[in-house]
């Protein structure tokens, strides 16, 4: 029953976003005319976000969270599970690493996000823990707890493979994901430790092209 | 469980309704996937699960398509499924004749339009292991003999039959009662990117010819076919639609 409710509303957000990507798919129609000026990009095209995901989340607070509510500004995202001491840990540090090597203006309004695939031993609570350990700013930082028919849709959504190995442990993908301010994949880092600067230089040319089209920040 | 059993009266041609429509228990045991990752040591443990006797049809489709229609061809968000997606059928919520007919099993859908019609049933898609495991279930009831199943298999795969798909469920239910486990389309399960070692470095596409031999408890036919259909679910995105490729859904016992 459970299960039928999100369906149900996750139904209807889709048809919210769907009703939203209309109004510019006539656009195709006027490519016979040379001169015309391109419209901006900015509404082009949500068919690729993650928003569409339409799945309940706890924070590491206990309060509810849906991915839409991280529309508006730039993402990082990457899953782990809280018991893991080899790979996750190095994950997280990742994604601590683009944050403090990002430029100060677009730090404060980066977001980051780390799903656990382990709901039964990852609570909200020790995702709190877990999020007090690495010293990271609650506000922009969310440590997620879901439904695991969600996370298993979330991980197919970011290309992250894992598998539960019965014994606590998790067989894995370590993948860092940047997301744009309407949620759609703009950079991936695959692999532990890697360099910081294709998503940091990802994140720059962002906010520079917005810029220099008179578009809002992101 | 009661929606499921109405829709699938509704739908299905009076010749094939009642009897084959449903869903079957299969009971769990101590068991391990055919294909090897790694000796854990310890046999794995299959709880007991209901499954649908057969494929999800283009009607059975239909009706989702029409009760949710943001699934539609032409409304599903890009991110959920590839370009093919229902591309066999003639309008967004019509069905026409061959592969495309009412009775036919549904192809051309993803990974998330198969989840997303099976929640929607109640259930969720099976998994891997219980696929797998029903399989051999049904193979030990038939006592079908390894090299014939293989054979079998190497046929199928050898000339899928995708130009003219047989209806679903056709013809008697063999030993437990499930239809077209082999032989009319491949199906989705719910961890079907198979995860074979620690993070993506090796998995059944990149490993080397010695990690293919590894994956394999024995190396007679009825094994290497069985190894085919792994490597054919490692080849898939969970975007991707194919001609050759439906599902059926999975229940939990109440």
């Amino acid at each position: 029953m459970k299960l039928f409710t999100l369906t149900v509303m996750a139904g209807t957000l889709l048809a919210a976003v769907t009703q939203a990507a209309t109004p510019n798919s006539g656009h195709a129609g006027h490519d016979a005319h040379a001169h015309h000026t391109p419209m901006q990009a900015e509404t082009v095209d949500h068919g690729h976000s993650l928003f569409h995901l339409g799945a309940d989340w706890r924070t590491q607070a206990g309060g509810p969270f849906r991915l839409e509510e991280l529309a508006g500004r730039p993402t990082i995202i990457t899953m782990i599970y809280g018991s893991c001491t080899t790979a996750c840990p190095v994950l997280v540090n990742d994604a601590r690493r683009i944050d403090r090597a990002v430029p100060e203006a677009i730090r404060d309004e980066l977001q980051v996000v780390i799903v656990s695939f382990d709901p039964a031993r990852d609570t909200p609570e020790r995702l709190a823990d877990y999020a007090a350990d690495y010293e990271v700013d609650p506000e922009r930082w969310q440590f997620l707890h879901g439904d695991p028919a969600d996370i298993r849709t979330l991980a197919a959504m970011l290309g992250v493979r894992y598998r539960d190995n019965g014994d606590g442990t998790f067989d894995h993908s370590n993948v860092v994901t940047l997301l744009d301010a309407q949620g759609r994949i703009v950079e991936r880092n695959e692999g532990l430790a890697r360099p910081v600067e294709p998503i940091v230089e990802a994140l720059v040319k962002l906010r520079g092209t917005r810029q220099a089209a008179g578009m809002a920040a992101w | 469980m009661r929606t499921l059993l109405i829709i699938l009266t509704l739908v299905l041609p009076p010749a094939v309704a009642a009897e084959d429509a449903g869903i079957v228990l299969i009971g769990g045991g101590d068991w391990e996937l055919p294909i090897v990752r790694e000796d854990t040591g310890a046999p794995g443990r299959v709880e007991d699960f209901l499954l649908d006797v057969r494929q999800v049809s283009n009607a059975d489709f239909l009706d989702f398509v029409r009760a949710k229609p943001e699934w539609r061809r032409d409304r599903a968000p890009g991110i959920f499924r590839d370009a093919r997606y229902l591309s066999h059928w003639p309008q967004a919520d019509a069905l026409g004749v061959g592969n495309a007919a009412p009775n036919r099993p549904v192809t051309h859908v993803s990974w998330y339009a198969a989840r997303a019609y099976c929640r929607e049933m109640g259930g969720r898609l099976p998994t891997m292991t219980e696929w797998e495991y029903a399989s051999e279930k049904q193979r030990d009831t038939l006592s079908v003999a390894p090299e014939d199943y293989a054979h079998e298999l190497f046929s199928w795969y050898a000339n899928p039959g995708a130009g003219a798909l047989r209806p679903v469920a056709e013809g008697p239910a063999p030993g437990l009662g499930i239809h077209d486990l082999h032989g009319l389309v491949l199906e989705w399960v719910e961890d079907f990117q198979l995860v074979l070692g620690r993070g993506d470095d090796i998995d059944l596409l990149t490993g080397s010819c010695g990690d293919t031999a590894r994956f394999l408890p024995e190396f007679d036919e009825a094994h290497y076919a069985t190894f085919l259909r792994f490597q054919s679910r490692s080849n898939y995105q969970p975007d991707t639609t194919t001609s050759t490729l439906g599902f059926r859904c999975a229940y939990d016992p109440e």
